[in-house]
């Protein structure tokens, strides 16, 4: 561990103003709109209210922003030649991916403690418990995202993935139940998809599993395995695809 | 004249072969079949065109790349244990810097991961960078981020430095100003092999010239050596028609004599010395409608890269 490295990168993501307004501003704005903003947002959810629901939805997505840019943006620097600046310093591989996944989760912890924060501020409520769990898991799940980023990074190999990264996660969002409440076939298909599993387990602590359909009002179930599944299936899917296109990059040199 | 060194040689590639498989589906060989071998201490060229197999060959000794065939060793080490040791390190022609950070925020991340370097400050002083510590990367000229690099690579204190193509794309002054840099640093002491387009560079900074073309050594020689051939005239003239064949032997067995072919009737012979050749075409062979004109170092480069199998020959081995 090399803190002189480890804190030059992340003052170097902390400086750009417009990466952390996607990061941490916009979706404590959209917390403040959709969640503490809302007429329903005192109404109960789970253990606690809506206002926390939403709260937790936004710091996953502000979470996975994060770690997917960064993610991104280490594949994207290394193929420009940053790569082989380094390859010339005793610094191995690994060592330089260990730094990179404690600055993804370093920048994944800011807007989640400024949502959490604005959360306190607003009147989310839930046990101590699911505050504290809900905020784990979202740390820790996002750390799966910095996968997609990288997959996209070397893929596409320039600044632009980075960009692709970001953006297909809101689209992402809108399909994982992120954003608003989605029932019937929607929320089937939604099942499917790589945020859904992550945002439906950091909100456990407060859900339980219980999820509420809000056009018909009926309360359904969802056992504790199906998020496991959906987390686990697509951070080997992310997994298999990074290491696949790392080998085929090799290949090329 | 080589002197018995203590030690393993600086660089020693050993019939080093590199592959690629190109877009198209074919193997194509960058590195083939290269021994080198370099004494601790010595300044060396490595020049050739483009796709000569100069980067690839550098790339191996830095451990960038291995080689497909051959071995590589830097100071008795693999090159990747050399530069964990610090005791390699180089500019690179496509060494990729990041953008976003200051040229002071740069070294400092770079002199991080070795456990011994040079002071941050010293070295950016003797890069010619301290006006321009605070700056960002983004916004130094394509000589500052060479200067940059420059520092980099001095961070561990190397006994070998690599160069590849250090002034490509510069101005003539920027070239000049890196190039002082270099000398400024008192390369004294150090094994330096650097590739260049620029034959002026390499007169002007090595003792030692390695001609690669076609992913193979073509030339390889001190630069005094090298020149001379470089630097020959080409003296052409019309022969009488029956002698021609006579003529080219006879010519080609003259020790200035380079090259010497003929079109027709008219030989061409390019020489280290122009005097005699003419002397002798318009005298003892009977030439005519002699012509002398000064070779120029494109010239002779390109007439060297471009025939495989010639091969100057340097003094150690024309001892053996």
């Amino acid at each position: 561990m090399n803190a002189t490295f480890t804190g030059l990168e992340l003052r170097r993501v902390c400086r750009d103003y417009v990466s952390m307004f996607f990061i941490a501003v916009l979706p404590a704005f959209f917390y403040l709109i959709f969640g503490a903003a809302q007429g329903p947002s005192s109404e109960d959810a789970g253990n606690g209210n809506v206002a926390m629901y939403v709260m937790i939805s936004m710091a996953a997505y502000g979470a996975v922003t994060a770690t997917a840019g960064i993610g991104g943006m280490a594949a994207v620097e290394r193929m420009q030649g940053w790569g082989r600046q380094l390859g010339l310093t005793p610094l191995p591989d690994s060592g330089y991916v260990f730094m990179k996944a404690i600055v993804a989760v370093a920048v994944a912890a800011i807007p989640i403690t400024l949502i959490y924060l604005l959360g306190v501020l607003t009147d989310a409520e839930g046990p101590v418990g699911a505050w504290l769990l809900s905020a784990l898991i979202v740390l820790a799940g996002a750390a799966v995202f910095a996968l997609y980023g990288l997959v996209f990074g070397l893929a596409l190999r320039s600044e632009a993935a980075v960009g692709a990264a970001s953006g297909s996660l809101v689209i992402l969002a809108f399909m994982g139940n992120i954003f608003f409440p989605l029932s019937g076939i929607l929320l089937t298909l939604a099942k499917f998809t790589p945020l859904y599993g992550y945002v439906s387990l950091a909100r456990y602590p407060l859900t339980e599993g219980y999820l509420f359909n809000v056009s018909d009002g009926t309360v359904t179930h969802e056992p504790l395995w199906v998020p496991v599944v959906n987390v686990s299936v697509w951070a080997v899917i992310f997994a298999l695809l990074a290491t696949w296109l790392v080998r085929r990059g090799r290949a090329r040199q | 004249m080589d002197s018995p060194t203590t030690g393993p040689a600086a660089v020693a590639l050993s019939r080093a072969v590199k592959t690629f498989q190109s877009p198209g589906g074919e193997l194509v060989r960058a590195v083939d079949g290269i021994d080198l071998a370099i004494s601790p201490g010595e300044v060396v060229a490595v020049l050739g065109p483009n796709g000569a197999g100069k980067t690839t060959c550098l790339d191996m000794l830095l451990g960038l790349t291995c080689p497909s065939a051959g071995t590589v060793a830097v100071f008795g080490a693999s090159p990747r244990q050399a530069v964990r040791a610090g005791r390699v390190s180089a500019v690179l022609q496509t060494g990729g810097l990041l953008r976003d950070i200051t040229v002071r925020e740069t070294v400092q991340m770079i002199a991080s991961t070795f456990a011994e370097h040079a002071e941050v400050e010293e070295v950016i002083d003797r890069a010619g960078l301290s006006p321009l510590a605070r700056r960002q990367v983004s916004k130094c000229s394509g000589g500052e981020q060479q200067r940059l690099r420059f520092a980099l690579a001095l961070l561990p204190d190397p006994d070998l430095l690599v160069l590849d193509e250090p002034t490509a794309g510069m101005d003539v002054t920027a070239r000049r100003q890196f190039w002082d840099t270099m000398r400024a640093d008192s390369v004294a002491g150090r094994t330096v092999v650097f590739a260049t387009h620029y034959l002026e560079e390499a007169d002007a900074f090595a003792a030692r010239i390695v001609m690669i073309a076609g992913g193979r050594i073509v030339a390889d020689g001190p630069t005094a050596h090298i020149r001379s051939q470089a630097t020959g005239r080409t003296v052409s003239a019309d022969l009488p028609p029956a002698e021609a064949a006579q003529v080219l032997a006879l010519l080609r067995s003259r020790p200035h004599v380079i090259e010497a072919a003929t079109q027709g009737s008219r030989v061409t012979v390019t020489t280290t010395d122009s005097d005699a050749a003419a002397r002798e075409l318009l005298g003892e062979l009977g030439a005519s409608n002699l012509e002398i004109a000064s070779g120029s170092l494109e010239s002779a480069f390109v007439s060297i890269t471009a025939a495989p199998d010639r091969r100057v020959r340097t003094e150690q081995e024309v001892a053996r």
